[in-house]
Parts: C-alpha cells; structure tokens; sequence
C-alpha cells in the first residue's frame, strides 16, 4: 500500500522539477525549428514550397504512433503489475496522440491536394491511420464510461493492447501493398532519401514535437493526480 | 498439474494457429489489397472492357501530348506501356517521368480512358540545385523534366 | 473441452428458450440492406457493383446489434461470476460465447445474405465469393465482438460505445469480405481476400479469447 502511494507522489516532485525545462526547451526548439522550416530550408525540386508541409506532418505522424505504442506499453504494465501511474499516463496521453493523429489528417489533406490531386484517397496508409483515431476515440470514451474509474481505465487498457495490431499495418503499409502514399524517407535501412538540408529541420520539428509530447503529458498526468488527491481529501472530510 | 498441462496445451494450440494465420496473411498480403494495377499486372491477367479500376506507373518520357483540353500520354512500369488519356485539369505534380495512379476503364482497342489522375511522388526530397548536379554528373536517372 | 461443449449448448439453449435477438439481427439485417435502393435509386447497373458492398456493411451492423446482450444476463443474474470461479476457465466462455453467438446469428446472416444478393442482381459468377467470404467473415465478427462486449460490460451507454470500439476493429474484414465478392465480379482471382480472411480468422481464434477474458477480468474483480 505504502508504494503505491509513494510512486505517484515522488513522481509528482520529479515533474515539478522537470516541467520548466522542458517548457523552455519545447519553446526554444519551436522557435528554431519553425525558423528552419520555414525559412532556412530550400524548396523541394519537384513539389516547391509544398514540401514544408511535411514538416509538421511526419513528426505528428510520428508522435501519433509512437503515443499509442506508449499507451499500449502502459497498458501492458497497468494490467500486469497494476501500477497506478501506468493507468494514469495511458489516460493522460490518449487526447494528446488523438490530436497529433487528427494534425496528421488534416496536415496530410492539405498536403495532397497540391501534390496528388486530391484530399483524400482509400488507400492502405490513409484507411489505416484513419482507423488508428478512431481507436484513440474508443479508448478515451471507455475510460470515461464507467462510474469507477479504476475499472475504466483497466477497460481501456485492454482495448490499447487490441488495437496495438494496427501499430505494425501503419508502418508497412506502404512497403506491403502499392498505396498512393509513398514509402518512408527517414526511417528505412540504407541512407534516408532525403537531402541533408531539408532533414536537418524535419529532426528538429520531431524533436520539438517530442518534447511538447512529454510537457503535456506530464502536466495532464500531474493535473489527474491533483484532482484524485483532492478527490480523496474531499471524501474523508466528509466521512 | 493437470491444470498446467492443459494450460500448455491451449497456448500452444493458439501459437500454432498464430502461425499459421501469419502464413496464411503473408502469402496473400500483396495480392490481396492493390490500390492500383502496373500496366505488367494489367498484360498478366487482362481486365475486361469497361471495368472501372486504377492504373499505377511513370509516365513515359516524350509521351505527353495536348489536345485541346484532353491529354494523351503513356503509362510505363519500364516493361509494359498503356496508352492513356484524360480530359481535365491535370494535378501539378503530373510530368513526364513522374509516377502515376489513374482510374478509369478500358476501351475496346486497349488504350485507357481515365475519369481521374493522381500524381504520385516518391520519398526522395532534395532541393531544386541538388537535383541538378546530381542529373548533369550522370549521378541519378531521372526523367523530371525541368521547369 | 466438455465444458466448452456444454457452455456452448447453455447458450444455445438460452437463445432457443427466450431471445428473440438473433432473430431481430436477421430481420435488421435484411431491412437495412432493402433501405438503400429507396436511398441511393435503383439503377440496375449500379445495384450489382454496390450489393456485395453494402450486404457486407449492414451485416457488420446486424452482428454487433446482438452482441450487447453477450455477457450481460450473465453478469446481472450473477453467474458469470459463478463462472469465473467454476474451473472452465474465462478463455473457455469466452470462446463458447463466441461460438453460440456465430451459430444464432453469423449462420442466419449467411443464409440470409444469397437472399439479398438476389434483390441487388449480384451476378451468379459472385455468389461463390459472397458465401465463401461470409463464412469466414462473421466468425471473425463474433470473436472479435466479443471482446468489445466485455469491454463495455456495466458502461454507460454501453450500445453506442460498443459501436465506437468494434466497428474500427471490423474495418479489415469488410475490406476483404466486400473485396472479394468485388473481384469476382471483375473476373479476378479471389484466392488472395479469402486467405487473408481464413488468415484474420484463426488469429481472431487465437487472439480473442485471451482478451475477452481479460476484459471480463476486469469488470468482474
């Protein structure tokens, strides 16, 4: 009993320690990175300035995925070990990657008008990712369904490690069926296709999403732990 | 210990169907979900006249030709070519050389009549100037016709 | 093993002696197929290329109408925690679950479904691919609807929320049901859709009951 409320607790003073840094770093690599992107960088040979897009797009497309498989890592400890704090990130981080995944959608709409033609198109990448928000939508709708919100949590936990599946048709969709979206530039295991000039910015951008990434999440989960200490506190009062 | 073994039992009998799913889906995956056909695909197995389906490829260099508000060009994966017309605004990205998904139907002679193109690019980005000195040092085959 | 054979006969017989949700599923099911040509108009060239697809989509929606009532009588009545204490196993009803499920209601939307493709005029070379597809399909519907039912156990809203949490899920299987029949419509080889579906299926087979189990692990304790 004593650990589990040690955890958050001690957890609760790592943050506070933690959360100015990461906002000044966030800030600054916001500032640098927007400054390369948008200025600093060339335009692309065939696409012009609609490549800066991209920009914006694969880092959200990034932190969209990779939040989930942290929900899912969560959820993995949560139902194994019963961490408390566990419950509490997956909870704290589901809105967060349900955002990054709707700014995927949207930044990857705008960006294909120019180049392709068109908004939108049923291919393997799109549907799939589309599939993925949907699940971020489930996942938070089940932890807030329920009049216990331990059993919710748990709830949902299961449904991240379901819907963990669709991580992997994500990543290979391209690679495995002819879609219109193109295969990965960066991420691949001979020398990314992409010029120095314009990956220098992208790294930046991802690493500024990164860092807004884990700002908001340690704010969302130390909010949650203040409201179930106050929460806790209000009940005995009354008792 | 019963209980064990029947445990045992039952995971491996969820591996074993596991594994076979897995080589089930992995032998089929590539023909089972095509966003379009390669003109390759399209000489395999023939598609009948007047079935609405995509067709993906470059568009062959020196083969776009305009008339009036329809263009006619060619459709290549480097070892079978569909000639290929459409009536419309074409997408900017649309250039000789550059990568192609077209949907539309057959006509009876074999040439492809398109109701929609999409121009598909590739993952290489560079700038404008890279791209240059790579083409003029022989360095990178491309047809991309300069602007 | 014959405790998985004498939950699925419990099920069965529930289902025989009172509900009239299986039944309901079909009669859904058939209605919302006969919706669409008032919807979307009767144009007899257009029907065929739309029927396999829309047969597949409401039969994805008639499936999950029944599911609600999966696990919750159990859970009221209180023998599903008798259940969990008796030594079948979660995984075991979950399966049996799933199982009774399909045989009360995948088996009428299988039978029901030729039917439809009549109305639609699917042509005859489609039939083949409409059944195979069905066959593999809809098991997959209750396995894995199984799991969303016992996610949403004692929710609020529980019907609306079990849509939101299976219908992504189901996504795959209507991409590859509907694709084949759309296939074999156009001539093409239908091998590939089904071995995927077969494929989806024994993972399904392997997978959902786990997590189902889980699931009603977590509402019961």
């Amino acid at each position: 009993m004593f650990h589990r409320f040690a955890n958050p607790a001690r957890f609760s003073r790592i943050a506070a320690r933690v959360l100015p840094w990461s906002t000044a770093a966030t800030i600054i690599l916001f500032v640098v990175g927007l400054y390369f992107a948008l200025f600093a960088s060339p335009a692309d040979y065939q696409q012009g300035d609609t490549v800066r897009i991209m920009y914006v797009h694969v880092p959200s497309a990034w932190i969209a995925m990779g939040c989930y498989t942290f929900i899912a890592l969560m959820s993995a400890i949560a139902l194994i070990w019963k961490h408390p704090l566990a419950d509490i990130a997956a909870r704290a981080a589901a809105p967060l990657g349900a955002g990054f995944t709707l700014i995927v959608l949207i930044t990857g709409s705008l960006w294909g008008k120019p180049t392709w033609g068109t908004w939108w198109v049923w291919d393997a990448r799109l549907t799939s990712v589309l599939v993925l928000f949907f699940l971020y939508l489930g996942h938070i709708a089940l932890t807030n369904a329920f009049d216990n919100p331990q059993r919710g949590a748990r709830a949902a936990a299961v449904l991240a490690l379901v819907g963990f599946v669709n991580i992997p048709i994500i990543k290979f969709s391209v690679d495995w069926w002819n879609t219109l979206h193109q295969p990965a530039s960066v991420t691949r295991l001979d020398a990314p296709a992409i010029d120095p000039a314009m990956l220098t910015p992208l790294l930046l951008m991802a690493l500024a999403f990164l860092l807004y990434f884990i700002t908001m999440l340690l704010v969302r989960m130390r909010s949650d732990l203040n409201a179930a200490r106050a929460r806790a506190l209000r009940l005995s009062a009354a008792e | 210990m019963k209980r064990k073994h029947r445990r045992l039992m039952v995971v491996l009998t969820s591996l074993g169907l596991l594994g076979a799913a897995a080589a089930l889906v992995l032998t089929a995956v590539e023909d089972s979900l095509v966003f379009f056909y390669t003109p390759s695909d399209l000489a395999e197995r023939g598609t009948p006249p007047d079935t609405l389906f995509r067709l993906g490829g470059l568009v062959e260099e020196g083969s776009v030709r305009k008339e009036g508000s329809t263009t006619h060009f060619r459709v290549t994966d480097l070892n079978q070519v569909i000639p290929a017309s459409y009536t419309g605004v074409l997408p900017d990205l649309f250039r000789e050389g550059q990568g192609v998904v077209a949907e539309g139907t057959l006509n009876a002679d074999g040439s492809f009549i398109a109701r929609e193109v999409l121009a598909k690019h590739d993952e290489t980005y560079m700038p404008k100037e890279v791209a240059e000195a790579l083409r003029e040092s022989g360095q990178w085959r491309d047809g991309a016709t300069q602007q | 093993m014959i405790g998985l054979g004498l939950l699925i006969r419990r099920e069965l017989g529930l289902a025989l002696r009172g509900g009239t949700d299986a039944v309901m599923a079909v009669v859904f099911f058939v209605l919302a197929a006969v919706l669409f040509p008032f919807g979307v108009g009767t144009d007899p060239a257009m029907l065929p290329r739309i029927g396999g697809g829309i047969i597949w989509v409401v039969a994805l929606l008639a499936a999950m109408l029944s599911l609600e009532r999966m696990f919750a009588s159990d859970h009221e009545d209180g023998s599903l925690d008798l259940l969990y204490l008796s030594p079948v196993g979660l995984g075991t009803l979950a399966l049996a679950k799933a199982v009774a499920h399909w045989l009360t209601t995948g088996v009428l939307l299988l039978i029901a479904a030729p039917i439809l493709a009549l109305l639609y005029n699917v042509p005859a070379n489609a039939f083949g691919a409409l059944v195979a597809s069905m066959l593999l399909g809809t098991p997959i519907l209750s396995l894995v609807g199984g799991i969303g039912a016992a996610l949403t156990l004692g929710a609020r809203r529980g019907g609306v929320l079990l849509a939101l949490l299976i219908l992504p899920l189901y996504i795959p299987v209507l991409i590859f049901g509907a694709g084949a029949i759309d296939g074999a419509i156009a001539g093409r080889p239908i091998a590939p859709q089904l071995m995927v579906l077969g494929g989806f299926l024994l993972a399904a087979l392997a997978l959902a009951p786990w997590a189902t189990a889980a699931a009603l692990r977590q509402a019961i304790e």
